[in-house]
């Protein structure tokens, strides 16, 4: 097991920057997960680890040994990439035996390794196939057991699971999540997809611009956004832009367009006078009029089998509020919206921001 | 009804292939077999005459394997100069992908006349090569350069090294860079990726490529006749002096086929060997 440290990262191209000072620790057998939009710089992160791409300024530590001006050959890393990248040219046997073939390992114990290896993503029936007539899922598995088989310092994936359809993907998370922690090799995971991060991770690294937004646990991440970009872009989220009534040490109290007071805990360190407060669309349940923090008209419903998502109007502008399905309320109704207070998240800096209708 | 409609549709396509292949070939054939005449292309009736007479003499039989030899010779010479462009261009950045691309392609804008013209005033005994290796005081006596086989096989290698780039850029570039970096990640240095990598999955470029510029190289006329100044006998000069000069048609279509037949074989043979079972 490796420990992996990126120091001030920084990569460009050209003009452009691609990372603009990208600093990471992952522990030991950690699994951190990349997240962000796409251009972002997730793959030129993991590309500036592997070696491929050149780093402009900063270091790269395996175990804190400086690797940034070593060749990708001789990192010890085992890659996963979006396109599989596999051998066309050679059997499945043949590709999960190559990175083998190059540690000049005797071939007794190539076959050995790569049999288990095989045995490991349940392959051994196609060791014989070429890449070409194996399924999506299938490449997806050779790919996997062709970087663990030669047992590298840590695992770098891609978006390995964007080009497989809905229920393959959630079937590999499940299966690429639980071999890590059975091998117990620290990985780095690259995604779009917050979902895939929250569920698979052992922390998040959000990014956005080539920069790091927020590294926490996937519910840190989720509940306590470092940001409102984070807490957009990480699920869905209300924000309500609300006027400060009194502000206590650990509590603030902020007034509701309807007359009303909502009591968050934590908020900005110096005084102001606006909030801006993130709440999920589960942490607001629907009420009779009148009886909750603030009222509004149902304006959307959308069944999703589990759930109910409604758009609500109200004076904070539409809210999301998600619901079980046994509470069911038509459009046009009336309703009355209640907070979760205890998960209401004062959004840090808020204070600075302007107000803008919420979503 | 459908079928009928299908008919239809097809019968165009038919009747092109039928009219401009076959019909062609079957007249070829039927002609190798007619018999020889005085005076006149053939006479009447068959015979095997055309065959018996390319075969039993050495002037004309031994023209097949040189020729086989030079479209061989050939074929290895654009490999050898085309896979490092082919290489070279897929590997540049984009921007400069075009111009390369471009400069591959210009020599055919030019004719094939004028090319091969053009090695003969570099080639030639008192061309510019031997010219300024005289003056510079190198040698006494003019290189031989020309009317020989390496000379043609230079001019066939520069006339037609295009059709080796081209399907060798194909391959080269439809091949996914994250392989090679893959590769590279299991512990593979630049040299072995190539090797083990890089070359083995541009075969069916490597395959198209030198079947391309064998067929076109043994089916060439003009190349090997200004530069080998028809002292390098190929199959293919011998069957224009038959058919033209000689005005002796079953002769001709005996020696044309005789080449097509084992330009097949060898290309069949070629395909076998570098078979690719994995595409
Ligand atoms: N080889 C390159 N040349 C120039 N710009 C590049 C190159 N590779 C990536 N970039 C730029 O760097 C930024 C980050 O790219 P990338 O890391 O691939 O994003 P992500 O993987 O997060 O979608 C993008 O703006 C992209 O255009
Ligand atoms: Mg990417």
């Amino acid at each position: 097991m490796t420990e992996v440290s990126l120091l001030s990262l920084v990569k460009s191209y050209g003009k452009s920057t691609a990372l603009k000072g990208i600093s990471l620790d992952v522990g030991h057998g950690e699994f951190v997960s990349l997240l962000g939009p796409s251009g972002c710089g997730k793959s030129t992160t993991l590309k500036c680890i592997a070696g491929f791409e050149d780093v402009t300024d900063g270091k790269i530590l395996f175990d804190s040994k400086d690797i940034s001006r070593k060749l990708p050959e001789d990192r010890d890393i085992g890659m996963v990439f979006q396109s599989y990248a596999l051998f066309p040219h050679m059997t499945v046997a043949r590709n999960l035996a190559f990175g083998l073939e190059m540690r000049r390992m005797a071939r007794s114990e190539i076959a050995d390794r790569v049999a288990r290896a095989m045995d490991m993503v349940q392959l051994t029936p196609y060791a014989d196939r070429y890449p070409k007539a194996l399924s999506g899922g299938q490449q997806q598995r050779v790919a996997l057991a062709r970087a663990l088989v030669i047992e590298p310092a840590i695992l770098l994936l891609d978006e390995p699971l964007a080009n497989l359809d809905a229920k393959l993907r959630d079937e590999m998370r499940g299966f690429i999540r639980d071999l890590q922690k059975r091998v117990g090799i620290t990985t780095i995971y690259v995604t779009h997809d917050q979902n895939e991060a929250m569920t698979m991770s052992d922390r998040v690294v959000v990014m956005f611009d080539g920069e790091i937004a927020q590294a926490a646990p996937p519910e840190d991440v989720y509940d306590r956004p470092a940001s409102e970009r984070v807490a957009r872009f990480v699920g869905n989220a209300n924000i309500l832009d609300l006027a400060v009534a009194d502000q206590a040490d650990a509590e603030t109290s902020l007034s509701l367009p309807g007359g009303g007071r909502l009591a968050v805990t934590g908020g900005a360190d110096a005084p102001v006078s606006r909030l801006r407060v993130m709440a999920r669309p589960e942490q607001i349940a629907l009420t009779g009029p009148g009886e909750g923090h603030i009222d509004g008209r149902i304006a959307k419903r959308y069944f999703s089998g589990g759930h109910v998502e409604y758009h609500v109007d109200t004076d904070c502008g539409t809210l999301n509020v998600l619901c079980p399905t046994t509470q069911n309320v038509a459009e046009g109704a009336n309703v009355g919206l209640s907070f979760d207070t205890r998960r209401l998240w004062p959004l840090p800096g808020a204070a600075h921001v302007t107000a803008e209708p919420a979503a | 009804m459908k079928r009928a409609r299908i008919l239809m549709l097809i019968a165009p396509v038919a009747a092109l292939i039928f009219l401009f292949i076959v019909l062609p070939y079957v007249t070829v054939l039927m002609m190798s077999f007619r018999a020889p005449a005085e005076g006149q292309p053939y006479g009447a009736g068959f015979s095997v005459e055309g065959y018996r007479q390319f075969f039993s003499q050495s002037y004309y039989a031994l023209s097949l394997p040189q020729t086989m030899g030079l479209g061989i010779v050939t074929s290895l010479v654009c490999l050898l100069l085309g896979y490092p462009v082919a290489l070279h261009i897929a590997t540049a950045p984009k921007r400069w992908r075009g111009l390369l691309y471009g400069i591959v392609l210009s020599p055919l804008l030019v004719g094939i006349v004028v090319r091969s013209y053009g090695w003969t005033i570099l080639l030639g005994n008192a061309g510019v090569i031997n010219t300024t290796l005289r003056n510079l005081g190198l040698i006494e006596r003019p290189l031989p350069l020309m009317y020989n086989e390496f000379g043609v096989v230079l001019a066939l290698a520069h006339v037609f090294l295009p059709f080796m780039v081209l399907p060798l850029l194909a391959s080269l570039q439809t091949a996914d860079p994250a392989v090679r970096q893959a590769a590279r990640s299991l512990g593979a240095g630049r040299f072995t990726v190539f090797r083990r990598v890089t070359l083995p999955m541009s075969m069916p470029g490597i395959q198209s490529g030198c079947i391309l510029v064998f067929v076109l190289a043994i089916s060439s006329y003009v190349t090997p006749a200004l530069v080998g100044g028809m002292r390098v006998k190929t199959t293919t000069l011998l069957v224009v002096d038959a058919l033209i000069d000689q005005f002796q048609w079953p002769f001709g279509s005996a020696m044309a086929l005789t080449l097509a037949v084992s330009a097949g074989i060898v290309v069949l043979i070629f395909a076998r060997l570098t078979r690719i079972r994995w595409s």
